[in-house]
């Protein structure tokens, strides 16, 4: 068996017998029902990014050795110190690179990257559902989330099958997919997956207060469904950093004089969703009359994986380790 | 009736001489007890008439039924014998008197008896006494108690109500010191009962000493069994070590029997601290061996399922164990405030970390959107294709159009900004030289060039007579010239170039070139 690198760059090129042989096995398999085509197309399709994607993650560990060295030869330039004697080789070749980068080739790209690097030109579109057979009350909840999440949209679960449900959000070019689960009738877990074969992420919900508990709906007033403001707060690690991704393109770019706010603050690993519609108060400009507005509760993140929900057996970049001695001390997300 | 009372002597003597262990164990030593307690109960019953029964009915009977029997006989016995003591503590003569009395009564009903008892037997009815009674004696003290506080209610009115009394108190707080510092306070009114008792029964002569004895061991508690409410705060120094005919009394007894067992039996004898306290640790030694030899609490027996431990046990035990997560938070007030104080500053600042949407390169330049004119045409078509033609042949000729003005003036804007730019940004600047503009102003006449297709070129000059000649006053030719003026004119001459010789030793070339080359042109044309 070929791997999938050296079968997609030959070193040869394909011989004449080898292409006509492969005419000949694709036509056989063309040849029932146009919609049969089609799946196999998007199989194939599907199958070619992902190995894309996989080269071009094995091509990273190159790439950041590369930088490294190029790293080394500007600060020995800069300190006019004497370049070190295992990069002098190399030297030239990369001191030409140095002078030919510019600020987007100077720094190294990795893979986690490159999934929301055409997030930010189009607005996200969601696709909210739910674990099989809901409660009533997780029902709700959706609903709530649907409308804290803006340009998403809700459907029933039935007795689709996740990797159904993931297929025809990415033909309908749905940028990530929600589900909830509960647990008696309280939401316990939120799984954000963003579509094209984009992270992960698990979190377990806990203190949920939706807006059907406060009793009436006078009380609880109307909600906004401007595209919010967001509020990220304390995610100063790498993982915090991949967190706060995650979370953030799930939103639109809003308006600058948007009065919709959702804040993520992180403090010891439990990360608090607030949904906040804001006011200049009276008394001067340095007042505000906040409202709390929508569903409020606490994000606990145990796994990150690097492909969609589907995908079984897809990379864990991080996942929570709670049986370790020193699980107390150590925090992922902030601080 | 002899018969009876001398098998139940014996009885009591066998009870008495048997070890303490032996009442633990079911033996046949309970027949001897019933004759004994029988025989007992015989010898109160003169001294209730309200008792219920003629005698013990002990046959087939439990110890349980055994024990109301002799209760219900003893209960108004000791009210009785309460208020006797009351009496005599507010007159202590009345005792001899009494005793006195008491002995020829005794003495007339039980010679044999009073007679065969010395000091063994009286001793042996205390113990024995001790023994049946001391459920008896604790009874005496609580009924004591509770007489007292009926007494004595009245005085802590203002703090005592139905949960609290102060005379529960103290009885509960003398009941504690009674435990910690042994039989004492039992045997003290063990010992003043027992007396009592003795007084009645016994007539002797040595009876009457051991009256005396007893008299001065009573005198001796008198202050004590007197203020129930206060008996340990007058402890004396006869209470822990006894006066001296009690030593004598001891050392007899402990020929006789071992040590616990006249501990056991003995109320009146005193025990040093010291030993004391060995027989609490050995009493301590005795439980702790007994529970190391039982089977361990399920709470210390290591790994336990719940079929092992009784139902429900675990919730009574305090369960801690050592979690390794941090635990979730609790979202208080103070939490929630915090949070909208940052959200608050936040806003004020207007520092938010938005989705950023990044500006997509234009993948083609955009096209020129030309505006189109829609009003009709100036020029006619024949005109556009003159302008054309024109343009293309001599561009020189050719009108200027808007585009190409802007464009001129585009590219001088530009040339000024480049200028500006070089000299902020090189080193080695040097400005352009200013190159003057040259019009080249070819001297064609005026017709020519208006002529819009110019076939010939005319012969009127381009340029004004100012430009061609510029001189003063009345300008002759040569021709015109009179000899006079002609030699004026070689005169003037000839003075100006010996000036400029004077001044210029050096012959100079002649300077053919005249300030107007055009005037040459002119007056060659003419």
């Amino acid at each position: 068996l070929q791997s999938p690198f050296s079968s997609m760059f030959p070193s040869k090129p394909f011989p004449k017998t080898l292409i006509r042989h492969q005419h000949q096995t694709s036509s056989f398999i063309a040849s029932p029902t146009l919609k049969h085509s089609r799946k196999i197309k998007m199989l194939r399709r599907n199958i070619r990014l992902r190995k894309e994607y996989l080269y071009r993650k094995n091509l990273e560990g190159d790439e950041r050795v590369q930088y490294e060295k190029k790293m080394k030869i500007r600060e020995a330039l800069q300190e006019g110190k004497p370049i070190p004697t295992e990069l002098r080789n190399e030297e030239a070749r990369l001191r030409q690179e140095i002078d030919l980068e510019d600020q987007n080739t100077a720094v190294p790209r990795s893979h986690i990257d490159d999934e929301y690097a055409n997030a930010t030109e189009n607005d996200p579109k969601i696709l909210l559902t739910t674990s099989r057979n809901p409660s009533a009350p997780l029902i709700r909840f959706t609903k709530e989330l649907k409308f804290a999440f803006p340009n998403s949209q809700r459907i029933n679960r039935g007795s689709q099958v996740i990797s159904e449900i993931i297929e025809t959000a990415r033909s309908h070019d749905f940028t990530d997919v929600i589900l909830v689960h509960e647990h008696r009738g309280v939401p316990d877990g939120l799984i954000i997956s963003h579509l094209p074969f984009g992270p992960t992420a698990y979190f377990g919900l806990l203190n949920v207060v939706t807006r059907h508990d406060i009793s009436t709906k006078k009380a609880i007033g109307k909600m906004p469904e401007q595209y919010p403001h967001l509020i990220f707060n304390n995610f100063t690690t790498q993982m915090g950093q991949r967190v706060a991704n995650v979370l953030k393109h799930v939103f639109p770019a809003p308006k600058v004089d948007a009065r919709r706010i959702v804040t993520f603050s992180n403090e010891s690993d439990y990360i608090s969703f607030r949904n906040h519609v804001y006011d200049k108060g009276e008394g001067g400009p340095k007042s505000i009359e906040l409202k709390e507005v929508g569903p409020r509760f606490e994000l606990r993140l145990y796994q990150v994986k690097l492909g969609t929900v589907e995908q079984n057996e897809a990379e864990t970049e991080w996942v929570i380790r709670p049986y370790m001695n020193t699980a107390k001390k150590r925090k992922f997300i902030g601080e | 009736m002899s018969i009876a009372k001398a098998s139940g002597f014996e009885a009591l003597e066998k009870l008495m001489s048997t070890e303490p262990p032996v009442f633990l164990a079911p033996s046949s030593i309970s027949e001897v007890a019933r004759t004994a307690s029988r025989y007992l109960f015989e010898k109160l019953k003169p001294f209730n008439p309200k008792s219920p029964f003629d005698q013990l009915l002990v046959d087939g009977f439990d110890a349980e039924q055994i024990w109301q029997q002799i209760d219900l006989q003893c209960q108004p016995l000791l009210s009785s014998l309460r208020q006797d003591v009351k009496r005599f503590a507010q007159n202590p003569k009345e005792i001899r008197k009494l005793g006195n009395l008491a002995l020829k009564v005794s003495h007339e009903d039980d010679d044999v008896d009073e007679m065969d008892m010395d000091d063994d037997e009286l001793e042996a009815t205390e113990s024995e006494g001790d023994e049946e009674e001391e459920g008896d004696e604790e009874e005496e003290e609580e009924d004591d108690v509770e007489e007292d506080e009926e007494e004595k209610s009245g005085d802590h009115e203002g703090i005592e109500d139905k949960f609290f009394k102060i005379k529960e108190l103290e009885e509960f707080l003398e009941e504690g010191e009674a435990e910690e510092y042994g039989l004492d306070y039992k045997n003290k009114k063990g010992v003043a009962k027992r007396k009592k008792q003795n007084l009645r029964d016994d007539d002797d002569d040595e009876e009457d000493e051991d009256e005396e004895e007893d008299d001065d061991e009573f005198g001796a508690f008198a202050g004590g069994d007197d203020e129930e409410a206060d008996k340990l705060g007058k402890a004396r120094y006869d209470d822990f070590f006894g006066g001296k005919k009690k030593e004598t009394k001891m050392k007899l007894k402990d020929l006789s029997e071992d040590d616990e067992a006249e501990l056991e039996n003995q109320g009146d004898v005193k025990l040093s601290t010291h030993e004391k306290d060995r027989i609490k640790l050995q009493s301590k030694i005795e439980q702790m061996e007994k529970a190391n030899l039982d089977p361990k609490h399920w709470t210390m027996q290591g790994e336990i399922t719940a079929a092992k431990r009784p139902k429900n046990s675990a919730l009574e035990v305090d369960l801690d164990f050592e979690h390794n997560t941090r635990p979730a938070p609790v979202i208080t007030e103070e939490v929630t405030a915090s949070l909208e104080d940052l959200i608050k500053s936040r806003i004020i600042e207007a520092r938010f970390d938005d989705v950023q949407r990044a500006p997509s390169m234009p993948t083609k330049a955009k096209r020129e959107a030309k505006e189109m004119d829609d009003s009709k045409s100036k020029k006619g078509l024949a005109e556009v294709y003159e302008d054309e033609y024109v343009r293309q042949a001599n561009p020189a000729f050719a009108p200027t159009t808007f585009s190409d003005e802007l464009k001129k003036e585009a590219s001088i804007l530009f040339k000024r900004l480049c200028l500006k730019l070089d000299s902020l940004s090189h080193f080695h600047f040097t400005p352009k030289p200013v190159i003057e503009e040259m019009s080249i102003q070819t001297n064609v006449p005026a017709i020519a060039m208006e002529e819009v297709a110019p076939v010939a070129v005319s012969d009127a000059a381009m340029l004004a007579p100012e430009e061609i000649f510029s001189g003063k006053g009345d300008i002759k030719d040569e021709s015109e010239l009179t000899q006079e003026e002609r030699k004026r004119r070689r005169a003037k001459k000839k003075r100006k170039f010996k000036a400029e010789s004077a001044k210029d030793p050096v012959k100079k070339a002649r300077d053919d070139t005249t300030e107007n080359p055009k005037t040459v042109t002119g007056s060659e044309e003419r």
